[in-house]
Order: structure tokens, then sequence, then C-alpha cells
């Protein structure tokens, strides 16, 4: 039987919550409105013109758009056969006397702080992909390796979690049936933990999304780089921009001088609050509906 | 009982801690380039004369105004004089920069570059360089390597001083090019042209060390004379980029500032301008 507690304590947790609730209306009214001015003289083209250059009036956000694109699909497809296969690792066979330690360390790696992942990058996985001849140092293709290596904790200790969450009778059927290690996991395990594992792609595709400075310090902040179909796999290694290292960069406190400038900078971090928004509520409705299971 | 005293508490505690060391100390925030000086110079005043001060190199020169118009911080350094621009975003506020000593902004290529005979630029050179229309050393008169353009971020010190050297009053033109990456402050610009291996940037003359893996190009002058960075051509102001290092007060400087700035322009901060390469600013007669 649970009691409420006094009315005081109550009114004061009722207040805070919906303190919250009010900083996220708040946040996102600011977003709007402040970004309505950029979208009302330039409309669609704040998204699809692939130049930004304030001196010239040009405010696009295309370039960044497809460098955060870029940069989160590396990530991804580095990440996650990587942290899947782990994961699977982690939850199916690794005996149970080692299991807690690897489980703390792998949600230690997932909770340290970007910044660190950041100074990490410059000095080794920078000099990796230079020592392999794949031209400058700061470029997109450096910074998505090393959100993979940041988003990599992440999808294991997900996956982990999602194969976890498969109940011992299904593992006892697929044992009763005849089947072995391999096919208990491919057939039994994992068809039920799908939903799960999605999920955990999709929150680490979000976290990569919103990376600001570790990207910033590896992506060579390099403006208005669309490069053409043809070059496209070979300007993986030029430099470039997402909407999160335009964002920290020192162009947000100049801006403020110009009202125009100003909201195209809202507007880039409104564009990252919506793709981010998008990412996290479809993660998390798809782990509610394995859980539900 | 318990549980609501210190919820209590803890909510009184939260709205007294913004009101706690707001304004006791004295805030300098800008260029990079000044920023060395600033920072030796509030440990001596911390222990001579207990002012207490913080300086941040965040957002180069532009950010210092721009904190410094807003009231965040108290003096503002920077190494490019106040634009117009900028203080027609403050119209209410008249800003007061005193000069306390002289640099000059060097074009500053990879060793290897600088050895292989690239030692002098002309203006136009430096034009097609930043715009990307230069791909190989050799097309200027330098070895066979590949160029790699750092740009300092718009808004810094050096870079406006090098922009108005290239392009006078208008902006730099809209243009994009695979071998060019942005560079922050100076210690960033620094690393990353030395370890690169043959790129070029802006650099404070300062900064520049042969044994960092840096060299500094001269500059070729309309009437055909090379002019090298250094303290007689910086001082009687043939070499094109040279500029002053400030600080920027809003209105006259006052209180713990004038005792700043005081202090930079007396002859021992005068040795710390000197100490950190710089040229002191030569308020007395030879």
């Amino acid at each position: 039987m649970h009691s409420r507690g006094t009315s005081v304590t109550w009114t004061i947790s009722l207040a805070l919550s919906f303190l919250a609730l009010a900083f996220l209306a708040a946040m996102t009214g600011f977003l709007v409105l402040e970004s309505i001015p950029a979208f009302r003289a330039r409309g669609i083209q704040v998204v699809v013109d692939p130049f930004w250059s304030p001196p010239h009036g040009r405010y696009g956000a295309l370039s960044m758009i497809y460098g955060t694109t870029v940069v989160s699909v590396i990530a991804l497809l580095v990440a996650a056969p990587l942290g899947i296969l782990g994961g699977i690792q982690l939850s199916e066979r690794v005996r149970s006397r080692w299991r807690p330690w690897l489980k703390a360390g792998v949600e230690l790696l997932a909770g340290i702080p970007s910044v660190v992942y950041g100074l990490v990058g410059v000095s080794m996985v920078s000099r990796l992909v230079e020592a392999s001849g794949c031209g400058a140092r700061d470029s997109l293709l450096t910074a998505g390796l090393l959100l993979s290596v940041m988003i990599l904790p992440t999808v294991l200790t997900l996956t982990d979690d999602a194969l976890q969450a498969v109940s011992r009778p299904t593992r006892d059927a697929c044992r009763a049936l005849g089947l072995d290690d391999t096919a208990t996991i491919l057939h039994g395990v994992l068809p039920p933990a799908r939903a799960g594992i999605a999920a955990a792609l999709l929150l680490a595709l979000g976290r990569a999304l919103g990376e600001t400075i570790a990207v910033f310090l590896v992506v060579g902040r390099a403006d208005n780089r669309l490069p053409p179909p043809r070059e496209l796999l070979s300007a993986l290694s030029d430099p470039g921009q997402t909407l999160t290292s335009k964002l920290g960069s020192t162009e947000v406190f100049q801006s403020f001088a110009d009202p125009e400038h100003r909201s195209a900078i809202v507007g880039l971090a409104l564009i990252l609050f919506v793709l981010t928004a998008l990412l996290t509520w479809s993660g998390r409705a798809l782990l509610r509906g394995s859980e539900a299971r | 009982m318990k549980a609501q005293h210190s919820v209590l508490c803890l909510l009184a505690s939260i709205l007294l801690t913004g009101r706690v060391g707001a304004d006791s100390m004295l805030k300098l925030q800008g260029s990079t380039t000044v920023n060395p000086i600033c920072a030796e110079a509030a440990e001596v005043l911390l222990k001579e004369q207990n002012l207490a001060c913080t300086v941040d190199p965040q957002g180069g020169s532009a950010g210092g105004l721009s904190a410094l118009g807003d009231g965040l911080v108290d003096i503002a350094m920077t190494s490019k004089p106040m634009s117009d621009k900028e203080k027609a975003r403050y119209p209410s506020l008249t800003f007061v920069e005193t000069a306390i000593g002289l640099d000059a902004v060097a074009i500053v290529v990879s060793r290897p570059v600088f050895d292989g005979g690239m030692t002098s630029i002309t203006r136009e050179q430096l034009r097609d360089l930043f715009e990307g229309k230069v791909t190989r050393w050799s097309e200027i008169g330098g070895p066979d390597l590949a160029v790699f353009v750092y740009d300092k971020e718009p808004g810094r010190g050096t870079r406006e001083v090098f922009d108005h050297f290239v392009y006078g009053k208008e902006p730099p033109p809209l243009v994009s090019f695979r071998n060019y990456a942005q560079v922050g402050g100076n210690e960033e610009t620094r690393t990353k042209v030395a370890a690169h291996g043959s790129a070029v940037s802006q650099l404070s003359a300062s900064w520049v060390e042969a044994e960092k893996g840096l060299g500094a190009l001269g500059v070729k002058l309309a009437d055909g004379r090379e002019v090298r960075p250094g303290e007689a051509t910086i001082r009687d102001g043939s070499y094109p980029m040279t500029r002053r290092l400030n600080l920027v007060t809003r209105g006259a400087p006052e209180g713990g500032a004038r005792v700043f700035i005081d202090f930079i322009l007396s002859p021992k901060g005068q040795d710390l301008v000197k100490k950190h390469g710089y040229l002191p600013i030569a308020t007395q007669g030879p």
C-alpha cells in the first residue's frame, strides 16, 4: 500500500515535473519562433540550398545536413555489426562469472564524456586516417570513425539488454528441439529481440546525430562541401561540416549581430532538433513495442 | 517531516547560488594572440595587488567584443581594430580601445614547403591560394607538394587583418574546394600546419617558430620589395599585415580594468608583451 506522502512533498514533486515539461515547451517554442524569419525570407531554401555564406546572404543547410548524415551513417555502419555481435557474445556466450564486470565496463564506456573522445580522436584516430593514406587528417571519415567508437558501447549494451529480455522458456524450447548454440541464437533468441536491437540502433544513431565536441574537433569545419555523385566516395576523406559542428563554432555568437544570420542559425538548431526527436521517438516506440511482447 | 525539510533546503540553495560571486572578478575574453600576455599579467596582479582575474580566449577577437558589448566581461582582448559594424551593434555604448602592443599576421607554411623554395608570396598568389586555384606548390614557385589550406575562422582578428590585406573592404568570395579546412586559435593553427607537411595558414607572426615545423613567408609588395615580418618592418609599417593588440573597455577603463590596463602599459607589463614575442607599444620617443 503506497502512501502519497504529505501534500507538501507531493506538490513540490508535481511542480518540478511540470518545470521539466515547461522547459521543453519553452525550448521548442524558442527554436520555432526565432527561426520563423529565416524560413519566411527564404522558405525551403534554408534546407535545400547547399551554400552557407552570411557575407553573401546565403543561408543554406544542405551541405551540413549532408555532413551530419554521412558522419552518422559511417558511425552506424561500423558500430552496428560490431555492437550487435558484441552484444550477442555478452548476452549468450560470456560466462556469468565475467558478465558483471564486462557489463559494467561497457556501460562505463557508454557514459564517458564526449569531449574525451574528441581529444582521443584528435590524437589517435586522425593519425590513423592519415597514415592509411586517405588524405587530410580532419574529414567526414575521421569524424564518422570517431563517432562509431563513441556509439559502439551504446549499441552493445542495448543489444545485450534486448537479448537478455528474451525469456528463459524460449531458450529452453530451442534446446529441447536439439538446436546447438549458434542455431539457438540465430533462430530462437535474435528474432524476438529484433525490435529491441532496432531501437538500440536508432538511439545510437540519435546520439551520433547530436554529438558536437568530438565532431567539431575532427571534421575540418569546411563549409559548402556537397560533392557531386561521382566524387562522393573520395570526398569522404575531405573536410566537411555538420549541423553540430556549425552550431558548436563561434559563428553562433557572431551571428547575434545580424538578425537574419541569427535566425538562420536557430533554423539549423531546429532542423537538428527535429531530426533527433524523430529518431529518439522511433527508438523508444520500438523499445516499448518489444517489451510488451 | 525530514524529507520535506531537505527538499525545501535544496530549493533554497539552488535559488541562492546564482547570486554569489557574480561581480567580484575582473573578466577578460577574446583573442588567442593577446591571451598569453593577459594570462601572465593576471597571475602577477593576483600576487602583487590581489586583483583576481579570469582570462578566457573563447571566440577570438569577435567573441571577446560580443561578450564585452553584452556586459558579460569587463575587458575584451582584440588583435584587430573594432569595425563600424561591430560598434553599430551596441549604439548605446562607447568602446575605448587601448593599444598595448604590436603584432603582425604571418602567412605560415609547413617547413617542407618553406625549405623547398617557397619563401615569399604576392597578394595575387595569396588570393589564388586561399580561393583554391592553386593545387600544388610548384605552381607558384615552391616544391612539388600538394597544397592544403587551413583558413582561420571568420571573426578572428588574424583573419580580418588578412582579409583586409587581400580583399580590402569586399568580403572574400564564396568558394568551396576540397583541400580546405578551418582552424580556430593560434595554437590549433600552428599544430595543424606543422603536422600536415604542405599546408598554409594565417598565424600571428610571433607564434611562428622554425624549429616547430613552420616557416613565415615574406610578402612581395607591388613595388617589388619583399618584406619579412620582423621587428623593423612591423614598427615602420612596411610589412602590410601589421596590427595593434588592444584591450577594449566600455567607456574609459575604471576600477579593476584601469589597474589591469595601467599594469600592461607599465614597463613591467610591456616586458611581458616582449616576453611573449610581440612588440611593445612605443609610448615614449627614442
